[in-house]
């Protein structure tokens, strides 16, 4: 049996004296979406930017499609597209300049055409395309993280909690997108601590608390999360 | 590569779209255009006024009627420092140091007329050279456009972003490096228009190259260090803070401080302490206006021997012509041993001083702009050596036809009676031992022979300052404070 697309591994990350992961240990399979719920500071950013590679493991390792991510971070990081917590765009520069520039350093060739159908999937007023990002409201800047991901066509994504700063439209859509994506083969674990969006994309979920995955829960074979269930897990394992 | 560039461009786009940015640019290269533009028409029109002085005090010279000889010696002649080319880029020790030396006999006379007592000069807009913009003003422009250059994207977290897409940190440090060194390559533009206005001029290409190269790598040391700060430090405030400092440490306080203590440690003789003791020395010398001075007795006694005579008059040579010529060669040994000494002071103390190159690169710049230039101290003496060999050329001359075509007797009896006053001269044809002074500096190859230790200083805070802003890199590669 082939091992699954994203596994951690024991993953430990210790920062200045504080042990930030400790002994994490998931797996994702191809065509997966796996969420990783959390409070603030339970380590959840921490467990993406380790598995990319940006942050190196104290102990346990990562692997992305049987590779060690630290071994070979920069050939891991052409299959992986990455969607920041807050955006992490110019905003001296047009939602089409950032596109540009970011899919020029990841050496992805996409068409004016293919950037301006990633920007209709987020629903990114056209209008307001061509404008420095300095005007945006913080869910515009979002859509335009998130069809940066979607142009880098990668078969994985990590996602670092999509929905912030959305309004529930389109939080409706992203959520829509994802599943869609899911279905064509794309990979996804997204950090959040939306237990609601998590329930409704979700296939598996795993609860993050102080750097320790306390539980992880699949959703039933072809429904989706109780959102109350999960709500009620998460509440009473973040009171425990 | 590829990313590299695109990185260099992104940065470009950012400056142009930035008011502070472009406006610091553009107001530098005013700044800079202004200084070479008034420097070349300076230092031309020096360089012109001096060939012209020159011209004419040599036609001057030669002008003058059948005379003494000696009369001539103290007539005396000027000579005038002209300086080199690329002086219009920078003039060095030029307007410190005086430009021009009045040659007479028995004397060893100052340089004086240095050009910075003249009036438009003291008026104060005379410092700023291109030397000085490019060493002093132009990091600065670099340091308030670029101290962000690194820090600005951890600040946006768009250094997350770049990571994600794959960059690494050779080229995020290639592109940043470049980006800031291609702006400091459009800011050499006026400097080098200055330079090929001297190559027009008759300075050496490779002097140019050598020239434009050192301000070049100069200025690729300050990007590099302003890259290496911004990805070292903090926050953007601190990378400029601590850009300031180190710019403040380079370029003003260290110069100053290795001025000052060169000065300490090397002190040069005063002037008055210089002169009294030569004056002491001088007494040791016979008076060559009197051949009957002990001093020359044996001198008398030799060429009495030598002729099978036994008194001045009956000398086929002029003995007053003679012992002029033989005390004018002792004294400018007294003279020069003084002079050679004072040079050597003051070469040991520039030489002190250019170990300063270790402690400061701008000092390394410094030293590679003057010497590359022949704007040196080094240049300076060599034109009081010049200056030296063509006053005792020309006084031997003189003194060696007051030997030869003038009877003894009538040089003794010349305020006697008007008929030896009229024969103890000799024809205007002889004033043409005079020989034509044309100043110029060094060969090419050997300032730079001489530039070439600053050089190669200046290339090592260069690669130390790029290997700097690559540590910075590389260690915040993995400074991400996601939790």
């Amino acid at each position: 049996m082939s091992e699954p697309l994203i596994v951690a591994d024991q993953l430990s990350v210790s920062r200045g004296g504080r042990q930030v992961l400790d002994s994490v240990s998931f797996s994702v399979k191809h065509g997966d979406i796996f969420a990783l719920l959390g409070g603030n500071g339970a380590g959840k950013s921490t467990t993406l930017l380790t598995l990319l590679g940006l942050i190196t493991p104290t102990a346990g390792e990562a692997r992305i499609n049987g590779v060690r991510v630290h071994d070979n971070a920069a050939a891991v990081r052409q299959t992986v597209a990455y969607l920041p917590e807050s955006a992490n765009l110019y905003p001296h520069l047009s939602a089409r300049e950032n596109l540009d520039y970011f899919l020029a350093l990841a050496n992805v060739a996409q068409s004016n055409a293919d950037v301006e159908k990633a920007l209709d999937r987020v629903a990114l007023a056209s209008e307001a395309r061509g404008r420095s990002l300095a005007g945006y409201s913080k869910g515009m800047r979002q859509k335009v993280a998130i069809a940066l991901a979607l142009l880098r066509k990668t078969p994985i994504l990590l996602l670092d909690e999509p929905t912030s700063g959305l309004d529930p439209v389109a939080v409706d859509e992203f959520n829509g997108l994802i599943s869609a994506l899911s279905q064509q083969g794309t990979t996804v674990v997204m950090v959040t601590h939306d237990v609601y969006g998590a329930c409704h994309v979700a296939r598996s979920v795993g609860l993050l608390r102080r750097g320790r995955l306390v539980a992880t829960f699949d959703a039933p074979e072809g429904q989706h999360f109780d959102a109350e269930t999960l709500h009620a897990a998460f509440v009473n394992r973040d009171a425990a | 590569m590829n990313g590299a560039l695109r990185i260099a461009a992104e940065e470009w786009r950012y400056w142009l779209r930035s008011r502070l940015a472009v406006s610091a640019i553009l107001l530098m290269l005013i700044v800079v255009l202004a200084a070479v533009i008034s420097t070349v028409s300076r230092m031309q029109s020096e360089a012109d006024a001096r060939r012209t002085m020159q011209d004419a005090a040599e036609k001057t010279f030669l002008a003058q009627p059948d005379r003494h000889p000696h009369r001539m010696v103290h007539y005396g002649h000027y000579v005038f420092r002209t300086p080199a080319p690329l002086a219009v880029i920078d003039p060095g020790v030029d307007p410190l140091t005086g430009t021009v030396i009045f040659l007479e006999g028995h004397r060893q006379n100052s340089a004086t007329f240095p050009a910075a007592y003249t009036a438009p000069q003291v008026a104060g807009f005379n410092a700023l050279t291109p030397a000085f913009a490019y060493q002093v003003l132009v990091p600065l422009v670099l340091i308030v456009i670029g101290f962000s250059v690194v820090s600005r994207e951890r600040e946006l977290r768009t250094d997350v972003q770049l990571s994600a897409q794959g960059l690494n940190s050779v080229s995020l440090w290639l592109g940043k490096s470049l980006a800031l060194v291609s702006l400091s390559a459009l800011l050499l533009v006026p400097l080098v228009g200055g330079a090929l206005y001297a190559l027009s001029q008759g300075a050496a290409g490779v002097a140019v190259v050598a020239l434009i190269g050192s301000y070049f790598l100069y200025l690729a040391f300050w990007s590099f260090a302003i890259v290496g700060v911004s990805a070292r430090a903090k926050s953007s405030a601190m990378a400029l803070l601590v850009s300031c400092v180190a710019w403040m440490a380079i370029a003003v306080v260290i110069p100053r401080l290795v001025s000052d203590l060169v000065g300490a440690i090397a002190p040069v003789t005063g002037k008055i302490e210089s002169d009294f003791a030569l004056i002491e020395a001088m007494r040791d010398v016979g008076d060559g206006h009197n051949a009957a001075d002990p001093a020359f007795d044996k001198l008398r006694a030799e060429l009495f021997n030598e002729y099978g005579v036994d008194k001045a008059e009956d000398l086929p040579v002029n003995l007053r012509g003679i012992v002029a010529e033989v005390a004018e060669a002792e004294l400018t040994d007294v003279l020069n041993e003084f002079a050679d000494a004072r040079m050597q002071e003051e070469a040991a103390q520039a030489t002190l001083a250019r170990n300063g190159a270790l402690l400061s690169p701008m000092l390394a710049l410094r030293n590679a702009s003057m010497q590359t230039v022949g704007s040196d101290l080094g240049n300076y003496h060599r034109f009081l050596h010049e200056a030296e060999d063509a006053r005792f050329e020309f006084v031997q001359g003189l003194n060696r036809v007051h030997g030869s075509e003038l009877s003894y007797i009538d040089d003794i009896n010349r305020n006697k009676d008007e008929a030896s006053g009229l024969r103890a001269r000799v024809s205007a044809d002889n004033w043409r031992v005079l020989q034509t002074f044309d100043f110029r500096p060094a060969a090419p190859a050997e300032r730079i022979g001489k530039a070439g230790i600053a050089l190669l200083i200046l290339a090592l805070w260069c690669v130390g300052a790029a290997g700097f802003a690559y540590g910075g890199l590389r260690d915040s590669e993995g400074r991400f404070h996601a939790v």
